[in-house]
């Protein structure tokens, strides 16, 4: 297991490189039609539709406390599941699916902002970039999350 | 679980459902042979299952009961409620072990001596073999290892011989088996055959066991249980055995004929299905007992060879005696066996879900295509696409109605409970049960039964009183119970009436206080219906005493909550001494609903069909328009004031760009919801068409959003929120629970304007003004023609009720309309009549009347704001004055002696009220001092200003009637002075209180009438004395 690689499906937020582990991505969509939901959490994009399945949207950069727009914003989601739920996270725009040796693995900073800390699994070094991998189950984890955000 | 053992959980719960329902009608009727055998036989079954899977303490249990069952059967026993009252025990320690055995598929550990010698004892009211459970037992143990017997022809020693097993099964005393004399030349002359299937299988010994556990599997299978229905089964064992036996040695003539083997098949016209059934259980039986696989088929050969006479019999039997089978059938039911249960096959209830689902999401497609070929003008989708939608359709009503079933299966359990609290409580109570047969869905029935079973428990117990009250009020000695279940406009609504004592107001009122739900001056203003909804309220059990039965703290709350989580409503009617109506209306189904489209700001929400009442269109000029309390919107809809809620703020969808007076001046909707018994309306922008929709359960992140009941997706493929009314209601609830903000002064608010609110009728005549008139001082609106006024004395008159009324008008640059007819307001004093000529009846609605200026015009009170408007506040005793020269004279004339010398003090908070009494006790001929409140009233004392008679209001800010009354009577100079107290509530305990403290009298405010007299009276009193 040492030095497998792992895959992620890099996206960017606010140009910020991030990474989710391949195996928790179900789908990419484009942009959607979003029906709002009135009195939901500031990070509740909304509700859509997916193939007739009710998928909660997710505003990722609301989530992380990143500022509102930015250049290359195409509005699309990746598609998780979480305790048999599935959510769309909205992004900015989705890059490659890279893959990482295990043991290029970074802890986190000690240095990095509690928000981001919460939900990031870790680092990886890239040529002149660093990617974040977020991890899903942290990142959906609401209850506890919304606690450490206040 | 061990397929087998989850098989006999199902079916053993069900006959013993049955069973419970069976002996409470047994013991009202325990000579009905059919249901004595037919719960013999339940509880048998049960008992030889339970045997045969190795669960010795539910069979000893079963055991017992089903002897002293035996003893009733053979007449060795009266039926008698304590007998029953034990066997039913019996039955509940079953149930419970059998919820042991649910859950841990063992029998849980346990002691049932007590229960068993009590059963014993009640059996051996005659004589019995102490020893007989004893010895069952062991026989019936050893069922277990009858696979082994049957597998070698020799018997190990020691084990239990088939006779005695037989013997065992046949359990309880019964006339003697006669053919067992037979059985035995039988077997020996079937034993002799050799190389016969018989041999082959071992003989004799294991077809018996064979055709025992084909009985036991017939009687435990819902489709073909019937065909033994009225069939002595012990008797059929042995044809049957018997039969076999010769069929499969060979010597088909020597057994019984097939007609008298399978009597029971042929007599109930054994259908092709059944006889499948049969075979396959048959087969599962012989594979049961490890027959080698050859054998196996042969022996279902036997009988299918067999079987195909016992069709045509059936058929014959069936055609000739069509009569008899009716009677049959008739039979069967009464004995507890559905008719219909023949033609059904056991699906697992998760199935059922699944196709539910799927179901649902095909109607959602088809809604989308359905909306994709409404946007395209000439598809050649469009034929097929409504061929689809068609069967979508009926595959929809045909999924929905696997999940129908009879209300009456969440009854079942209703006759034994009855039953039980008839014996606990020494009461007597009948039990109606009208449209059992109304069908739900399985997952609405779930929900509901707890609901129910309390309410009916409620009834019996609260509601129902003692026999001995029951005479003594002239009723019947038998209280009545009834439950009545019909279809009702797409719902089910099922009522629970009870002939008994209804719910007693006043306890209600006091516990109200009690539990602080409610002010005393609420209350008072409350009507009975209202006070009786007090029961739903958390915590408010009425019976004095918590007894067994209810009343154990889960109150009527639960039952609202629980009918409230499945979008039911539940609503009450009572009349004190005759007796409680509950009425539940619940949707048919849960998963599909109906729901209204409506449109807030830019977004859509649906609103389940079921919690509205109606639309409301709102515009200024419209018929219906949101006016405002404080801010607060209102809607007057006929005579009722709703709260309204405006959708918008509600979801927090308000931002002060749009918020502005121009988007609340255009046209709004009103959703008029009702929640319980709160009736209110949600103000929304738009209405659209109602669709059906899936409701779907939302995102466990935005599950505490009570606001909402659930999310879908339309025919347009957009996600769609599902509002929830009971969660809007609660939300607005918490708001005003809201001690940090404004909520709490808002209720506060709204609580002193309901206080001070009164009904005012705006009227127009002439100018722009706007004028009005408290509604309680007129008497009528009439609108007359204006060719029948008639002049006298130079003053318009008019015939009204064969009298002369003269016609007044409010200035007299007024002019009455030329032609057509004349709108008056008719106010009455004493025996007089007279009418104000207006130009048009605006409105009447409940405001304060808050004079702001007061007014040195005659005929005016002053100018208030009502409802947003400078409003001119009419003084109606200045035109009765102008009228007739002077006030009504009727009333007063008699007093014209007394009245020069008098000086009255009137204390009012109200400053309408001075200003409209002062004039009509000042024309009456009385001096008048008038103040607002009782400070400046005891200052006028101080100053030792002297009166004839002092007239107070009761209820004023700071100090009240009451206390003032007090301190007036304390000393001074008016220790003597007459008191009228005045209100605007008159209840007997107000009346009281009032003369404890000092009031001579008591006048309730706009009796004008009593008011004049009162004041005559004290004030003559006083005279009089000096």
């Amino acid at each position: 297991m040492k030095n497998e690689n792992r895959d992620f499906v890099t996206i960017r937020l606010s140009g910020q490189l991030c990474g989710i582990p391949i195996l928790s991505v179900h789908d990419v969509l484009s942009e959607q039609t979003i029906t709002a939901v009135p009195l939901a959490p500031s990070a509740v994009a909304g509700v859509l539709n997916l193939r007739g399945r009710i998928v909660t949207a997710i505003n990722l950069r609301e989530r992380l406390g990143l500022d509102d727009g930015g250049e290359g914003n195409e509005n699309m989601s990746i598609v998780v599941e979480y305790e048999g739920e599935p959510y769309s996270l909205l992004i900015d725009s989705v890059g490659d699916v890279l893959s990482f040796p295990e043991d290029k693995f970074e802890r986190n900073p000690v240095t990095l902002d509690a928000r981001w800390q919460g939900v990031s699994e870790g680092i990886y070094h890239m040529e002149g970039e660093l990617l974040v991998i977020l991890d899903v189950e942290k990142l959906l984890n609401f209850g506890t999350s919304q606690a450490t955000a206040a | 679980m061990d397929d087998l053992l989850s098989e006999f959980l199902t079916e053993t719960s069900e006959s013993i459902d049955v069973v419970d329902v069976e002996l409470v009608t047994l013991e009202q009727d325990p000579t009905n042979k059919p249901i004595l055998d037919n719960i013999f036989r339940l509880v048998h079954t049960i008992k030889g299952t339970c045997g045969f899977l190795g669960l010795p303490r539910l069979e000893t249990v079963a055991h017992a009961g089903e002897n002293v069952l035996g003893k009733f059967r053979d007449g060795e026993l009266v039926v008698t409620p304590g007998a029953v009252t034990l066997i039913l025990a019996a039955l509940d320690r079953i149930k419970e072990i059998l919820a042991g055995l649910e859950a841990t598929q063992e029998e849980p550990e346990g002691d049932d001596s007590d229960l068993i010698s009590q059963l014993n004892i009640v059996a051996s009211g005659g004589t019995i073999d102490g020893a007989a459970p004893v010895a069952e037992k062991a026989a019936e143990e050893d069922d277990m290892v009858l696979p082994e017997i049957t597998q070698s022809t020799n018997m190990l020693p020691g084990q239990v011989s088939l006779e005695e097993l037989e013997a065992a099964f046949a359990a309880a005393p019964g006339p003697d088996d006669e053919d067992n004399d037979e059985n035995v030349a039988a077997e020996e002359s079937a034993e002799s055959q050799d190389d016969n299937i018989l041999t082959r299988i071992g003989g004799v010994e294991p077809v018996k066991v064979i055709v025992h556990l084909f009985h036991n599997r017939i009687l435990a299978d819902a489709t073909v249980k019937g065909l033994m229905a009225g069939i002595n089964t012990r008797d059929s064992k042995d044809k049957m055995g018997n039969f076999f036996t010769a069929c499969l040695s060979g010597k088909q003539d020597a057994g019984p004929s097939v007609s008298a083997a399978f009597a029971g098949f042929i007599s109930h016209g054994i259908t092709e299905e059944q006889n499948e059934t049969i075979c396959k259980l048959l087969t599962s039986v012989l594979e049961e007992v490890d027959l080698p696989p050859l054998e196996v088929d042969a022996f279902v050969e036997t009988y299918r060879g067999v079987s195909v006479d016992i069709l045509a019999e059936a058929r014959e039997a069936s055609k000739n005696n069509s009569k008899k089978g009716k009677d049959a059938a008739t039979t069967a039911k009464k004995s507890g066996e559905n008719g219909v249960a023949n033609q059904s096959i056991r699906v697992n209830v998760q199935v059922l879900e699944d196709l539910m689902t799927m179901v649902s999401e095909l109607v959602l497609t088809r809604n989308q295509l359905m909306q994709l070929l409404r946007n395209s003008d000439d598809s050649e989708f469009s034929i097929p696409l409504q061929r689809l939608s068609q069967c979508t359709t009926e595959l929809q009503e045909g999924v929905m109605k696997t999940r129908m079933q009879p209300v009456g299966n969440a009854w079942a359990k209703l006759p034994r409970i009855i039953r039980d609290l008839q014996l606990e409580l020494d009461k007597k109570i009948d039990l109606q049960m009208l449209g059992a047969d109304t069908e739900l869905d399985r997952q609405v029935l779930e929900m509901i039964k707890d609901p129910l079973t309390h309410m009916v428990r409620n009834s019996a117990d609260h509601g129902i009183e003692m026999p001995a009250d029951r005479l003594a009020a002239g009723k019947k000695e038998t209280g009545t119970v009834r439950l009545n279940a019909f279809h009702e406009g797409g719902h089910i609504i099922i009522e629970i009436t009870d002939d008994g004592a209804g719910l007693p107001v006043e306890k209600l009122k006091a516990k109200a206080l009690k539990n602080e739900l409610a002010t005393q001056e609420e209350l008072d203003e409350m009507s009975d219906n209202q006070i009786q909804r007090f029961i739903f309220h958390a915590g408010f059990s009425t019976a004095e005493k918590v007894t067994a039965v209810s009343g154990r703290g889960v109150g009527m709350d639960v039952v609202r909550s629980n009918i409230e989580k499945i979008g039911g409503t539940v609503d009450l009617k009572s009349i004190e001494g005759k007796g409680t109506s509950f009425s539940i209306k619940i949707p048919l189904t849960l998963a599909i609903v109906s729901a209204l489209i409506v449109k807030c700001r830019e977004e859509k929400f649906a609103i389940p069909q079921i919690s509205v009442l109606e639309l409301v269109r709102a515009s200024h000029d419209s018929e219906h328009r949101i006016e405002h309390i404080n801010n607060t919107p209102v809607l007057r809809l006929r005579d009722r004031l709703l709260p309204l809620i405006r959708l918008d703020e509600i979801l927090g969808m308000t931002d002060a760009e749009t918020d502005t007076d121009e988007a609340k001046s255009k046209e709004d909707y009103i959703v008029i919801s009702q929640v319980g018994t709160f009736t209110f309306g949600i103000v929304v922008d738009q209405v659209f068409d109602t669709e059906e929709i899936v409701v779907k359960p939302v995102a466990p992140i935005l599950r505490d959003l009570h606001t909402f009941a659930g999310n879908t997706i339309l025919g347009d493929g957009k996600v769609i929120m599902i509002l929830d009314p009971n969660g809007i209601v609660s939300q607005i609830g918490d708001n005003m629970n809201d001690t940090t903000g404004f909520g709490m002064e808002e209720e506060e608010t709204l609580k002193k304007t309901k206080d001070d609110r009164e009904a005012i009728l705006l009227f127009g005549a002439g100018g722009n003004n706007c004028r009005a008139v408290p509604l309680s001082l007129v008497a009528r609106l009439e609108e007359i023609d204006v060719a029948s006024i008639e002049k006298s004395d130079g003053k318009p008159v008019f015939q009204y009720r064969g009298r002369l009324m003269p016609l007044v008008t409010l200035d007299d640059s007024y002019q009455l309309k030329e032609e057509g007819r004349q709108p008056v307001l008719v106010f009455t004093d004493g025996d007089k009549t007279m009418g104000i000529a207006v130009d048009e009846i605006l409105d009447i609605l409940e405001d304060e009347i808050d004079i702001e200026l007061s007014s040195g015009i005659q005929g005016q009170v002053g100018t208030a704001v009502i409802n947003g408007n400078a409003t001119e506040i009419i003084d109606v005793a200045h035109y009765i004055e102008k009228a007739f020269g002077t006030l009504g004279t009727s009333s007063t004339s008699g007093h014209m002696g007394i009245r020069d010398q008098s000086h009255l003090l009137l204390i009012d908070d109200s400053k309408f009220f001075l200003n409209m009494i002062k004039p009509l006790l000042s024309a009456a001929g009385y001096k008048i001092t008038a103040v607002d409140n009782a400070g400046d009233a005891l200052r006028l004392r101080e100053k030792g200003q002297d009166f004839d008679l002092i007239i107070s209001d009761i209820e004023m800010p700071d100090m009240d009637g009451f206390g003032f009354a007090e301190k007036v009577r304390e000393g001074g100079i008016w220790q003597k002075t007459p008191m009228v107290a005045l209100s605007s509530h008159q209840t007997p305990k107000d009346f009281a209180r009032g003369r404890e403290v000092g009031f001579d009298d008591y006048v309730v405010k706009l009796d004008r009438e009593s008011l004049m007299s009162t004041i005559v009276e004290q004030i003559g009193k006083t005279q009089n004395a000096a």
